[in-house]
Formats: C-alpha cells, sequence, structure tokens
C-alpha cells in the first residue's frame, strides 16, 4: 500500500474551474433560479403576514425605540430569505435531480471549484455584510442619543430580587411600580446592589445590565399608554424568575396625579 | 435486514425510549427529595369581616425569625445549616384570596444595617403601618433593621400586585438571654389584603445571609429566609 | 507488569484519588479551620486528579525525567500502547491513538446522556407555568449542569473520538505526535466529570455555565466543583490541542502536502490549537481569580473591594465567543469532509474552504464584545464589535457555497451521514441569519438574554454542530468499531430528531421574541402556548436520542460487520483494514493524490477509490 493516489490520472493539486471536459448544464441552472425567485416571493410573503399568523409574536410595540426594533427585525428576515433560499432551492434540487438509490460505482462531474463563483460569493456576501454594518450603526445612533424634549430621569436599583424605581426631581419618591408619563423621553440609571442584574422592558425594548458599583444608562420614550412588565434578564441567583415588576405608561395628567399621591406617601415616611 | 431482525430492533428501540423515560421521572423525583421542600403553613380562617372593598375573609399567620436555624423546621439539631438565620415554622405559606390577613412576626435576632434603607418603609399594609411591640410605625431605620418581610413579583400579568414590605427591627444586644436560649423578640404585626388568587414568593431583604453582598446562603435558599406565598381557596 | 489486570488501571486510579482528595481537604481544613472550607473543596478536587493520575500509572514517565534515568527502550513503548491488549486497555493508561479515540468516543455519549437528561428536566419544569417540578434552586443548577456538560462534550465530540482515531490514519501517521500526553489529556478529562456531579450535592450554583460573578462570589460551595472542573477540563484541551495541532504539522506522510491535507484535519487542528491553546486558559484565569476571591477572600470580581464584574465578563467571554465557533468548525470540516463522499465530486473550492476555516478562527477572537452589548462596558466598541461580528459572515457563508457546489449535479447517495450532512444545512443556515439579529446591537438590545437567544445557539451548536457529529459518527463508526450501525434505526434516528429538532426550538424562538427571558424557572401565562410545544417536542427528541443509544448498543455488540471501506472513500483511513492494526500502516503510505479526487474521465465499476495502486 506504498501509492494510493490514482496516479497519473489525477493532477496533485485541487484546481478551480471545469477544466477536465464538463459539459455545462444551464437547463438546470436556469430551472433551479425560477424555483428560487418562486421560493423567495412565497418567503417572503410568508414573512409579512407571520404576526397575523402567531398572534402576540412580538410584545406590544410601546416606544419609538420599540418601533425601530420592530422595523429591523421584519427588514433584516426580508433580506434574509433569498440568502436562506439560494442555498435551500440548491441543496433540495440537487438531492431531488441527482440523487442515487444505491452505490453505483459511478462518480458525479470533476468539478473541483469555480473561482468566478467563489469570487462572486464572497463579495456579495461582503456587500451585504457592508449594508447590515452601515445600517445597524445608524440605527445604534440613533438609540443611543437622547430623544428630544424635557428629560425625565428614573434611577433604577436592582437588588435580588427585585426592582425600585427613584424619581430623583420628585423628591427621592421611590416605588416598586415604574410608572413613565407617555411620549416622554426617559433616562434610566441602572445600577445594582449585588449581582448582576439587566433591566429589560421588553414593550420599550430597552435593556442595560445593573451592574455592581456601576451607573449604566439607556433612553427609552414611550409612545403607547398600557400596562407592561419589566424583567430581569440576567440570571442573578434564586429568584431571577421572578425578578419583574409592573410598568404602567400614563398619560400625562394620570402621571401627574399618580406621582402626586405617592409623594404624599413618602412624605409621611411610608412606602 | 430481515423482517424479524427489524422487529426485534424496533422493539428493543422503544423498550430503551422507555427505560430512558423512566430514568428520566426518577430522576427528578430523587432531585425533589433532595431539594427538600419545606412544609406549607396555612392561615386560619376565623370569620369575616365588612371593609369599605367589601366582605373578607380574616386569617392570620404567625411566624418568627431565628438567628440560627435550632428552633424552625429543621429540627432542634438545625439540619444542615444550624448557624443559618431562619424564619419558622416554615417558609412556605398560604393565605386565602379576598382576605384580610394579620401577620404576627416575633424576631429574635440582632440588626444587620440594610443594603439598600427602601425596605425599611412599611409598604403595601393597611394603613401604610406595622405594629411594633405594639406600636405604630410607618418606618424602622436601615441600621436597626434584622431581616424584613417582603412580598413580590407576579409571575403572570393580571395577578394582583401585593407589593407587602415590612421590617423587623432588631433585637438589641444588651436584651438578656431568656431559658430557650434567645433573648425577648420583638414583636411586629401588621395587616394587608389579598384579591384574588395567584402565586407569589416572599424574601427578606435585609443582608443577613452570608458571602457577597450578604444575600449568599440561608439568604438565597427555601426554607431559611425566603420561601412562597400561595393565595387561594379553600 | 501492567499487563496484570490489576496493576495501573482505573481500579487502582479511582481509591488513590479518593484518598489523596480526602487527605487533602482534611489537612487543609484542619490548618485554615472552618473559614477554609471553600478552600478545602477546591484543593480536596485538585487532589482527587492527582492522586487519580498518579494511581492510573500517569506520571511514570515524567518521573523517569526528572530523576534522569534511562529512556524507556521500544518495547516498553510498545506495552504502553498495547496494555495487554483485550477491553482492559479501555480502563488504563493506554497510548495507542486508536484506545483513546473510543475512550474519547464513549465518555463523549455519556456527558451527552447525563447533559440531554438534565434537557429533560428543564424541559418538564417549563412544560406549564408555576415551577411545578423543581424548586428554583435545583432548576438553577439543573440548567448550569445541562449548559457546562453540553459546552464540555460539543468541544469535544469531534476532536476527542475522531480528531484522535481518524486524523493520525489520515495523514499517514502511525500515532500521535505525543502518545502520552493523548492518554494524559483523556484521563484528565475523565477526572472532571466526578469533580462536577458533585456540585448538586454541596448546594449546587445558581450561575449556569456561564458562571457570572460576582453570583459566583456568592454561590454555595457547589461553585467550587464547577470552578475545579473547569480547570481540569481546560488542562484536557490544552494537552489534547498541542497534540493534535503537533501532529498536524510534522507526523504527515510523504507527500501529504498542505493543499493535499484532508479538510477534515485543517478543522481539527485549527479548531483544537485555537480552543486548547489560545482561549480556553482565559475561562481558566477566570476561574483562578473567581477560586482567590472564594477562597483567600480577594476582590477581583467584587466591586465594594475594587473588583468588577466587567472583568468576568471580559475573561469569559473572550473564551465564550471564540469557542462556540471552534465546536462549529470541526463540524464543518465533517459536513466538507463528508459531502465529496456522498456526492461522488471533489470538494467544491477546496482552498477557499481551508482560507475561509482560517477566516472564521482568526475572526472569531475578535468578536467577544458583542455578547457584552447590553452590560454598558463599552458603548464606545458596540460599533466596531458589531463590525467584526459581521464580517465572520463571509467566511461562514463560504462552507455553504462549499456545500451546494459540492452536491451541484453530484451523484447523491442519501446515506444516514449524508442525511445528517444535509440536515446541517438547514439548521445552520436558520442559526446563523438568527445570528444577524444578535449581532445588530439595536435588535440586541431587546433580544439579548432571552430564548431567542438560547433557540439561536441551539441551533447553531445542536442544529448544526452535533449534527456534524452524527454525521461523523455514522461515517466512522465502521472503521472504529468494525460494525456498521443497523441503518433502519438510523434513519428514524435522524427523521424524529430532525423534525422534533425544528418543533423545539422554533416555539423558542416564538417565546423569546414574545419577551420570555432564558434560564427562568417559571413563566407568564403569555409564554405557556410556545413552551408547552416546545417542552413537547424536547421530548420526542429525547426519544429520538435513546433510539440512536440502542442503535449504538446492539450495533456495537451485534452488528453487521463492516467491509474497510464500506463508503468508497479516498481517504487513507478507509484503505487500511478494519479493524486498524497497531501501526495502522504496514510501510508508511507515500501521498500521490488529493483525496477528493472523485469524477474520474471514466467511471469504473469498483468506484474510483478501489482501483489498483499504481
Ligand atoms: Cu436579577
Ligand atoms: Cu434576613
Amino acid at each position: 500500500m506504498a501509492d494510493l493516489g490514482p496516479g497519473a490520472a489525477a493532477p496533485g493539486n485541487p484546481r478551480g474551474g471545469a477544466g477536465r471536459g464538463v459539459r455545462p448544464e444551464p437547463r438546470h441552472i436556469r430551472r433551479v433560479l425560477v424555483i428560487w425567485a418562486i421560493a423567495t416571493v412565497l418567503g417572503i410573503a410568508l414573512v409579512l403576514n407571520l404576526h397575523r399568523l402567531l398572534p402576540g409574536l412580538l410584545p406590544p410595540m410601546a416606544s419609538s425605540e420599540a418601533q425601530g426594533v420592530d422595523f429591523t427585525l421584519g427588514f433584516f428576515t426580508v433580506l434574509a430569505v433569498p440568502v436562506a433560499m439560494l442555498v435551500w432551492v440548491f441543496a433540495a434540487y440537487s438531492i431531488a435531480t441527482w440523487r442515487v438509490r444505491r452505490f453505483e460505482g459511478l462518480d458525479g462531474p470533476p468539478i473541483s471549484g469555480s473561482p468566478v463563483l467563489q469570487t462572486t460569493w464572497i463579495l456579495s456576501s461582503a456587500l451585504l455584510c457592508l449594508f447590515l454594518v452601515v445600517y445597524g450603526l445608524a440605527l445604534l445612533t440613533n438609540v443611543s442619543a437622547a430623544p428630544p424634549g424635557r428629560l425625565l430621569t428614573v434611577d433604577v436599583t436592582g437588588q435580588q430580587w427585585q426592582w425600585n424605581f427613584k424619581y430623583p426631581s420628585r423628591g427621592g419618591v421611590t416605588t416598586t411600580t415604574l410608572a413613565l408619563p407617555v411620549n416622554r423621553p426617559i433616562l434610566f440609571r441602572v445600577t445594582s446592589l449585588d449581582v448582576d442584574h439587566s433591566f429589560w422592558i421588553p414593550a420599550l425594548a430597552i435593556k442595560i445590565d445593573a451592574i455592581p458599583g456601576e451607573v449604566t444608562t439607556v433612553y427609552a420614550m414611550p409612545t403607547r399608554e398600557g400596562t407592561y412588565t419589566a424583567r430581569c434578564a440576567e440570571l442573578c441567583g434564586l429568584y431571577h424568575s421572578y425578578m419583574q415588576s409592573r410598568v404602567r405608561v400614563l398619560s400625562a395628567g394620570g402621571f401627574s396625579s399618580w406621582i402626586g399621591a405617592q409623594e404624599r406617601v413618602w412624605g409621611r415616611g411610608g412606602g | 435486514m430481515t423482517a424479524p431482525q427489524s422487529g426485534r430492533h424496533l422493539l428493543g428501540a422503544l423498550g430503551t425510549v422507555v427505560v430512558g423515560a423512566v430514568v428520566v421521572v426518577g430522576v427528578s423525583g430523587l432531585l425533589r427529595v433532595l431539594a427538600a421542600v419545606p412544609p406549607t403553613l396555612r392561615a386560619r380562617p376565623v370569620g369575616v369581616v365588612q371593609t369599605a372593598v367589601g366582605p373578607l375573609t380574616r386569617a392570620s399567620l404567625t411566624l418568627s425569625t431565628y438567628p440560627d436555624s435550632l428552633a424552625g423546621e429543621h429540627g432542634s439539631g438545625g439540619g444542615a445549616h444550624p448557624g443559618w438565620v431562619s424564619y419558622g415554622p416554615t417558609t412556605n405559606l398560604w393565605v386565602p384570596a379576598h382576605a384580610l390577613v394579620t401577620v404576627t412576626i416575633r424576631n429574635y435576632d440582632g440588626a444587620t444595617t440594610l443594603t439598600d434603607p427602601f425596605y425599611g418603609r412599611v409598604q403595601g399594609t393597611v394603613g401604610g403601618v406595622e405594629w411594633v411591640n405594639g406600636r405604630a410605625t410607618r418606618g424602622v431605620p436601615a441600621a436597626q433593621v434584622a431581616h424584613t418581610f417582603t412580598i413580590h413579583m407576579f409571575p403572570t400579568p393580571g395577578q394582583p400586585l401585593l407589593d407587602v414590605s415590612v421590617p423587623l427591627p432588631g433585637v438589641p444586644a444588651s436584651t438578656p438571654v431568656g431559658a430557650d436560649g434567645y433573648p425577648a423578640p420583638t414583636v411586629v404585626t401588621f395587616q394587608f389584603r389579598t384579591g384574588a388568587s395567584g402565586r407569589y414568593i416572599w424574601q427578606c431583604e435585609d443582608p443577613c445571609g452570608t458571602r457577597v453582598g450578604g444575600f449568599g446562603g440561608p439568604m438565597s435558599t427555601q426554607g431559611y429566609m425566603t420561601g412562597t406565598l400561595v393565595v387561594g381557596h379553600g | 507488569m501492567a499487563s496484570r489486570w490489576w496493576s495501573q488501571s482505573v481500579l487502582t486510579g479511582v481509591p488513590m484519588g479518593v484518598v489523596t482528595a480526602l487527605v487533602a481537604a482534611l489537612l487543609t481544613r484542619a490548618i485554615g479551620g472552618p473559614s477554609a472550607s471553600d478552600a478545602a473543596i477546591c484543593i480536596g478536587f485538585v487532589g482527587w486528579a492527582f492522586g487519580f493520575l498518579g494511581g492510573m500509572g500517569a506520571f511514570r514517565y515524567p518521573r523517569t525525567l526528572l530523576l534522569a534515568r534511562p529512556d524507556p527502550t521500544a518495547e516498553e513503548e510498545h506495552q504502553l500502547a498495547v496494555q495487554g491488549g483485550g477491553p482492559w486497555r479501555y480502563f488504563r493508561f493506554t497510548t495507542d491513538h486508536k484506545v483513546v479515540g473510543i475512550q474519547y468516543l464513549v465518555l463523549g455519549l455519556v456527558l451527552f446522556a447525563v447533559g440531554g437528561l438534565a434537557a429533560m428536566l428543564i424541559r418538564l419544569e417549563l412544560l406549564r407555568p408555576g415551577a411545578a417540578a423543581f424548586p428554583p434552586a435545583t432548576y438553577n443548577t439543573i440548567v448550569g449542569l445541562h449548559g457546562i456538560i453540553m459546552i464540555a462534550g460539543t468541544i469535544i465530540m469531534i476532536t476527542g473520538p475522531f480528531g484522535n482515531f481518524v486524523v493520525p490514519i489520515m495523514i499517514g501517521a502511525r500515532d500521535m505526535a505525543f502518545p502520552r500526553l493523548n492518554a494524559l489529556s483523556f484521563w484528565l478529562l475523565f477526572t472532571a466529570v466526578p469533580v462536577l456531579l458533585c456540585a448538586p450535592f454541596l448546594g449546587g450554583f445558581p450561575t449556569g455555565w456561564t458562571s457570572y460573578a460576582p453570583l459566583a462570589d456568592q454561590a454555595p460551595p457547589g461553585m467550587d466543583a464547577f470552578l475545579v472542573t473547569i480547570l481540569l477540563f481546560g488542562g484536557s484541551v490544552a494537552v489534547a490541542g498541542a497534540n493534535i495541532v503537533t501532529t498536524a504539522i510534522t507526523m504527515r506522510a510523504p507527500g501529504m502536502t498542505w493543499t493535499r491535507l484532508p479538510i477534515f484535519v485543517w478543522g481539527a487542528a485549527m479548531t483544537a490549537s485555537t480552543l486548547g491553546l489560545m482561549v480556553f486558559p482565559a475561562f481558566m484565569a477566570a476561574m483562578v481569580l473567581l477560586g482567590l476571591d472564594r477562597t483567600l477572600g480577594t476582590s477581583f470580581y467584587v466591586a465594594s473591594g475594587g473588583g468588577s464584574a466587567w472583568l468576568y465578563d471580559n475573561l469569559f467571554w473572550l473564551m465564550g465567543h471564540p469557542e462556540v465557533y471552534v465546536i462549529a468548525i470541526p463540524a464543518f470540516a465533517v459536513i466538507m469532509e463528508l459531502l465529496p463522499v456522498f456526492s461522488r465530486k471533489p470538494l467544491f473550492g477546496y482552498r477557499t474552504a481551508v482560507a475561509s476555516t482560517t477566516a472564521i478562527v482568526g475572526l472569531s477572537v475578535l468578536v467577544w464584545a458583542h455578547h457584552m452589548f447590553v452590560t454598558g462596558w463599552a458603548p464606545q466598541l458596540n460599533g466596531p464589535f458589531m463590525l467584526t461580528t459581521e464580517m465572520i459572515s463571509i467566511p461562514t457563508g463560504v462552507v455553504f457555497l462549499v456545500a451546494v457546489g459540492t452536491l451541484w449535479r453530484g451523484r447523491i447517495w442519501l446515506t444516514v451521514p449524508m442525511l445528517f450532512v444535509l440536515s446541517f444545512l438547514w439548521n445552520f443556515v436558520i442559526g446563523g441569519m438568527t445570528g444577524l439579529y444578535l449581532a445588530d446591537v439595536p435588535t440586541d438590545y431587546q433580544l439579548h438574554g432571552s430564548l431567542f437567544v438560547t433557540a439561536h445557539f441551539h441551533y447553531t451548536l445542536m442544529g448544526g454542530a452535533l449534527m456534524g457529529f452524527f454525521a461523523a459518527f455514522y461515517y466512522w463508526f465502521p472503521k472504529m468499531t468494525g460494525r456498521m450501525l443497523n441503518e433502519t434505526l438510523g434513519r428514524i434516528h435522524f427523521w424524529v430528531t430532525q423534525v422534533a429538532f425544528n418543533v423545539t426550538f422554533l416555539a423558542m424562538f416564538y417565546v423569546g421574541l414574545q419577551g420570555m427571558p432564558r434560564r427562568v424557572a417559571d413563566y407568564s401565562a403569555q409564554f405557556a402556548a410556545g413552551n408547552f410545544v416546545a417542552s413537547i417536542g424536547a421530548f420526542v427528541l429525547g426519544a429520538a436520542m435513546l433510539v440512536f443509544a440502542y442503535n449504538i448498543v446492539s450495533s456495537w455488540l451485534r452488528g453487521q460487520r463492516a467491509p474497510s471501506n464500506p463508503w468508497h472513500a479516498k481517504t487513507l483511513e478507509w484503505q487500511v483494514p478494519t479493524p486498524v492494526p497497531l501501526e495502522n500502516f504496514e510501510e508508511t503510505p507515500v501521498i500521490t493524490s488529493w483525496p477528493y479526487d472523485y469524477g474520474a474521465p471514466e467511471p469504473t465499476p469498483e468506484g474510483a477509490a478501489e482501483r489498483a495502486p499504481a
């Protein structure tokens, strides 16, 4: 067993291209491209109607940040469909067309690569990637800046396994229910007194870790009144699952009367 | 592969699946035993009271907090961790729905300063107060708190909030130790109302445990400084 | 002397390990007092590992070296590789790479069985809201065990069994470069398993496998067991990595040039070197600092003592992210190795595939902070890390081009291994595409820490990498054991796995998008439907794995005898007899062609691989 190769019949190295007399088969390419186009259209149609098929697929998108996330999720999915379909349709077509029941000792054509195709593939995925990065950076710049308007600051403190919310502009009123005025920019300053937590309001699409000894910040602009939930999104020990608080987005008037009532209780020395 | 061989293989595979299912059930049973779930203490309903929000069942609970684990559910030997602070007689509680619950907690432990003074305030009780040795109060300074009894959270939206939190003032260090090995306790009483049925948890928010932040050991173990609270019917 | 059944095997290793552990722990406790209980546990577990290895005879050669005794003779080396032959050699410090490969295979399957059991328990808890099955502390420990066992299992699942058994034969070598280190890597891994399984009896650990500090500082003594497990496992991975890389570089037969190297060798060697030598040490360092925090009261991770949780996050993800790519690469390599065999066509774009694999490995060490977008650690770096993360999708995408290009116009032979190769194409596309949402910072703000992430990485690690393992398993099992796996059971295993897997994790995407955090024991009623479906899917998936387990055991014991080359493949391991002789090759082979040279101008009746040597 000194020499295991087919010897002279084969070149020592893989070479690109169908250089060994492989007949091209354009009709397969034409067919599979048509199937791909149809599958892509159907796939995109499915994506655009997914929220109808699966009610409650996303939480109520109740902030301007959430609306951006909602759009991006759908947009990326639509972009992903043709790429995924390219792989699936080509693979499925190959399997359906060239499947053999059992091994017959026959080989396929000796195509070991196509420099043009490989270059095209890499360049187009690089372009797609570049687009995603530029898009992402633009969106990131957008959500990192304070939304316009008079900022309301809320200090969020995580401690195993409860959040509390302090309104520094209201004499330090502190509560375990978070109330926010609608259509007003909010700055959350988040910290933890013990271990890592993560402050997440799914309906507002904001999340920032609560790190002991540090203050992290995140902006939100609630746009829709309603009752939502704040959850802890970083495993923080025994009752991580129960580290949830009620969030109420109120009208401007509703918020003033709520915070007024809280101030009176707070002033009496009770919680 | 011949037909009888194939049949035998399918049977063997099916048998393996059954054995696997038995193993899953067996191991989960074993883990439940290892977890030693504390028994449940049910609040006694004692008649009905008319209130501004309609008739409510009256019920009462009596709990104690100890500087160790020698007097509660862990037995006189103290179980695996005799030195851990603990609530007794147990930490899994049951109270009726739509009830006015009166809770009495005897605290036999000294104070540990709160990490967050917020939990020194009485919250969510009837009248916003607790009675400490018979005296009504709305809050306790952070340095004087031994433990807190803090109910919170709702795994399901729509379940009524029960944001009750009361601080338990510590026994002063100078208090003489009695025949039972503990000083005379601080007695804290408070009332809260329950709504519809639901599942809650309660915990101490005072860093009375071990390790980083004082929230290790008993603070992170059901049966010591934390437990469940079920609001139910029947 | 090692031929006597009682001499230096696990039967001497285990008692010596246990005695050393007890002595070490009790001594530490006696010297340090009650405050040293964490130190006693850590030192006890380390003592177990050293005692066990000593009892196995792992230190005989180092001792010889240190005492400047004469080098072992060829006969002694032979003895170390054979260990008296028979089944007992699998329980000894045996240096034959084929024995080590089988040892890794069995231990890997045991790890998957335990990790899978934990997965079933997790889904049992999440079947309905209400945390009905276990209290939260028990649940948290189960989650952590599932995570670390599956991560460890997937790290070793391909480079361990197949990297050891197949790679040396594939490159025409007689053994690995360092046979003793090979045995050491396996037995070091073995010592880590009982240590981890002690954790639930030491109070468990509430942190999950990510063991985030300072929660890990606060955890019960189960955390000590966890951190020693990581140190032992990391040692094993480092030793194994150095060995595989050195083997691939120095042990290739004449004519096995870099461009004739099977793609599987490329994947295994690059992975092993990156993971074991560059990446895993960061996790080990993190665990050493954690151990110091816990035993000596330092404050590396405790803010009140000047430490930082962000330090832990960085150390962990410096390992954590490269690690997931590096788990995936051996699977990519298996996929690319098998596609030409079952498409009967050359690998499409071999050089591009090698270059892409290299690029993935290189980029993978530059993306770690995308796990920290929401930590608030360095918001100014979110943009750059988004860039590197999305860049890595370019070389990853090439794998799909290679796959589809190889399939196109092939003669596609749908064997069980090929089915698993094809399922990879479905699952990993979904896994990769959903990664885009997590790479994009604003959408990550929403999805991070939710079950969407859990579903995403199960699509890549289970739907992708584990399917690659299954493909490799069905493909190389005949060579490794001399038996064929039952095909009917294999097809049942495949179809049930593929369907149940997709049901389980699509449902998990759904609840993740709805806003359900991961690693929770209890959840709101709004997530009940998705979780119910995911649990049922997971139970069916578990049943499929049991069919697989039955197939392994029954086929290994009584399966059809395997021919030496059942797949008519061209790589070297299929050209040697089955069972593979101790020295693999009678004489050193000389390589004259590329291993994917399918598609000869005129077809031969026996298939390309069986043509007579020139
Ligand atoms: Cu938390
Ligand atoms: Cu306490």
